[in-house]
């Protein structure tokens, strides 16, 4: 299965999901205009995936979003249910949310996905320098 | 209209541009290529004509009065050895002494005379006796000589000279002729028994001369000390004097060097009295005391230049045309797609200027449609009058992120009592945004008034309608729209407050609480039907302000890192408003800080803030 990269631009993040590394990362703000023509293609390829993940295989995803819009919020939520479904289904996935310290927006968001979830939700603060806890 | 008769004249200053262009860089290289071969051509001219004229003076006419004055001297030489032969053969003194008796030496005498005379190309061979004065020439007696005649006076004069051998000039006007008669004594010189020798023409070198004839005006001289002309390649001059012709120093120098008759040719030139310039050369002969002179106006010597002049000029001029000519047809290969580019550039213009003006129009038609809708979106909202009666005190910071947008607030003093305060925040900015405004704001309505309860029963209400409305249980549609909303209702001292991701502020004493309401939007796909609705309750008092904001005040990026501004520092603006100052002053530091914060960002969503104090 082919992997997908999408470059960052100034209103949507940088997604990238490598399948040999189990590996789904979106890094950076997400506003765009039409949010659903955005992630869409992210949809039908997590659903390809997910589909034939292996029962031992754990897929690593990581998040760092300083910002999403309302509509970007629902394709997220809409992500979510997507691995919580896998995750019922037996398959293995951990999610890392990072956040700017300074960024209290983005920490009231990923507590209100991880409110919902039931699958591992990490949530790890970054400082200047980095990792500044967990990891 | 404007644009059509615009385009003509545009396309004139194309062409005078493209032909300015053109002609300017021909003109230019024409005067170039002209200065460098009139340049060259004077260069080249100029010397050409000073080695011409170099090799003129000090070779050319050198040569020729050298050759010239060698020739002569030779055949004077010749004559001179011929002349001494002839006086030296003892036949003839034999001959001579015998007084003409001894025949049989006569006859070898009268054949040795013929024979020079005919064979030796000498005008005649002679022998005069002192014996018999007989004056034998041509193998008979001319004349007898007598010492009374003019004409024999040569005879007598050379007798006594005591030189071997004399050289005689003779002059004949009648045949416009000089003849040189070499007289050499027979015998001892102290006492000669007869004068022999021979004659010769100087007509025969005068051929010679004429051979050397240089030009037009060129003239070759052979002149004697007086400055007689003896000998001239031109016949008419013979017999004349040089000085007729020649300027009186110019005379003098050449007379002047008579005596040396071994100097060198020399070279001289001057301006006759037409003015023309003369080269001049002359040599001494080494056997005479003639003079050589050998003399050609500049102007003929060099004559040859001035075909060469044509020739060039002639040879220049077609050059010219033909790197002209050349020239021409490469600068407009060269200028053909520079042409070609300004035509271009110009349709490109065109073409612009008009989507420019068809895309300016059509923005026109839309933004005058928005700006209308933002009429209609304004109309719903509620009026100064309507606050007034609602509460003591409010401000509105309501500025949607494009001219209209999906932010909202509702307000509604109730028949039965107390009154609600609704600030919402659909998804989507803009258009899409504002359509979904009125379709709240009208189902709101509706709720209100016909079945209002409380607080959380319209907002579960407002959240089934929206859903109703808007995904009609349809699986397949892509569109997942719903709003968040904050929704208070005041009776009395008595607040409930029901939310869906807009929390409710309350400033009291200084101090912010919050009323968080519910985590989840309303109207989604996904927003439960039946979904519980938090109702929150707060007792009222004097003093208490109530504050609705949307997430485009607090989630608005900027500041040095370019995060969201963050909930934290919107309640900090909140509690350090002074209480009792004029309400809409706190509108104001709301927007000074968020000015501040933004910076040079765009605004990023709709905004709505409300403040009210009853």
């Amino acid at each position: 299965m082919d992997g997908l990269i999408i470059e960052q631009t100034k209103s949507t993040p940088k997604v990238v999901l490598d399948p040999q590394k189990a590996k789904l990362s979106i890094e950076g703000q997400s506003y765009p205009e039409n949010a659903f023509k955005f992630y869409e293609p992210i949809f039908t390829w997590l659903d390809e995936y997910l589909d034939q993940l292996q029962q031992d295989v754990v897929l690593e995803i990581y998040f760092h979003m300083p910002y999403i819009n309302t509509s970007s919020s629902k394709c997220m939520m809409m992500l979510f249910e997507k691995l919580e479904e896998a995750h019922e289904a037996g398959k293995k996935v951990t999610i890392r949310w990072y956040y700017d310290q300074e960024n209290e927006i983005a920490l009231e968001c990923a507590e209100e996905f991880k409110e919902d979830l039931g699958l591992p939700f990490e949530i790890i603060p970054l400082n200047d320098e980095g990792i500044n806890n967990g990891k | 209209m404007e644009n059509d008769r615009d385009n003509p004249s545009k396309g004139k200053n194309f062409d005078l541009m493209y032909d300015r262009g053109t002609i300017k860089v021909i003109i230019c290289a024409c005067c170039i290529i002209i200065l460098a071969v009139v340049f060259t051509g004077s260069i080249s001219y100029v010397i050409t004509r000073n080695a011409m004229v170099d090799k003129l003076k000090n070779r050319d006419m050198l040569y020729i009065v050298q050759s010239m004055s060698e020739k002569i001297d030779g055949r004077i030489e010749r004559a001179q050895e011929t002349s001494l032969l002839l006086a030296d053969d003892p036949t003839v003194l034999a001959w001579v002494v015998s007084g003409g008796k001894d025949e049989a030496a006569g006859e070898i005498v009268k054949t040795k005379i013929t024979d020079i005379g005919k064979n030796y190309d000498y005008v005649k061979a002679f022998v005069a006796s002192t014996v018999t004065n007989q004056y034998w020439e041509d193998n008979k007696v001319v004349k007898l000589l007598s010492k009374t005649s003019y004409t024999d006076k040569w005879f007598y004069k050379a007798l006594k000279s005591g030189k071997k051998i004399e050289l005689n000039i003779d002059y004949d006007s009648i045949h416009n002729e000089t003849f040189i008669f070499f007289n050499t004594l027979v015998g001892d010189v102290r006492q000669p028994v007869a004068v022999a020798g021979v004659a010769l023409s100087l007509g025969d070198i005068a051929k010679e001369f004429g051979s050397y004839k240089f030009g037009e005006h060129s003239n070759l001289w052979l002149v004697d000390k007086q400055g007689k002309i003896h000998l001239a390649d031109d016949l008419e001059y013979n017999g004349r004097l040089a000085s007729d012709f020649l300027p009186t120093e110019v005379m003098q120098q050449i007379l002047g060097d008579m005596d040396n008759a071994t100097a060198r040719p020399k070279v001289l030139e001057y301006q006759d009295s037409q003015g023309r310039i003369m080269d001049l050369a002359y040599q001494a002969t080494a056997t005479t005391d003639w003079k050589l002179v050998f003399q050609i106006p500049r102007s003929e010597s060099i004559s040859i230049l001035g075909s060469v002049k044509i020739n060039a000029i002639i040879a220049s001029v077609i050059t010219l045309l033909l790197m002209v000519v050349i020239f021409y047809f490469i600068s407009y290969k060269i200028a053909n797609p520079f042409k070609r580019a300004l035509r271009l550039a110009e349709q490109m213009e065109k073409q612009v200027k008009l989507r420019t003006h068809e895309l300016a129009e059509k923005n026109q038609s839309i933004m005058d449609s928005i700006d209308y809708a933002k009429r209609l979106q304004e109309a719903i909202l509620p009026t100064e009058t309507e606050w007034a009666a609602l509460c003591r005190e409010y401000f509105v910071l309501w500025r949607p992120r494009d001219v209209v947008g999906g932010d909202f607030y509702w307000i509604r003093k109730l028949d039965a009592g107390g009154c609600l305060i609704v600030v919402g925040d659909c998804t989507g900015h803009g258009v899409p945004g504002a359509l979904m405004t009125m379709t709240v704001n009208s189902i709101l309505n509706h709720i209100v008034d016909n079945c209002f309860e409380s607080a959380g029963q319209v907002l579960a209400e407002l959240n089934c309608r929206v859903k109703k409305t808007l995904h009609r249980e349809d699986e397949n549609q892509v569109s997942d729209d719903g709003l968040d909303i904050a929704i208070c209702y005041i009776e009395g001292a008595r607040l409930e407050f029901a939310g869906a991701k807009i929390p409710l502020y309350i400033k009291r004493d200084g101090q912010v609480h919050v009323l968080k309401g519910d985590n989840r939007s309303i109207g989604y796909r996904r927003s439960k039907i039946d979904r519980e609705v938090c109702r929150h309750f707060w007792d009222l008092e004097t003093g208490d302000c109530l504050y609705l904001t949307t997430d485009g005040y607090i989630e608005q990026n900027g500041g040095t890192k370019d995060f969201p501004m963050g909930r934290k520092a919107f309640i900090e603006c909140i509690a350090g408003q002074v209480q009792g100052a004029p309400f809409i002053k706190q509108r104001e530091s709301l927007e000074i800080m968020f000015e501040d914060y933004k910076g040079s960002q765009l605004q990023r969503d709709d905004i709505t803030v409300i403040g009210v104090t009853f």
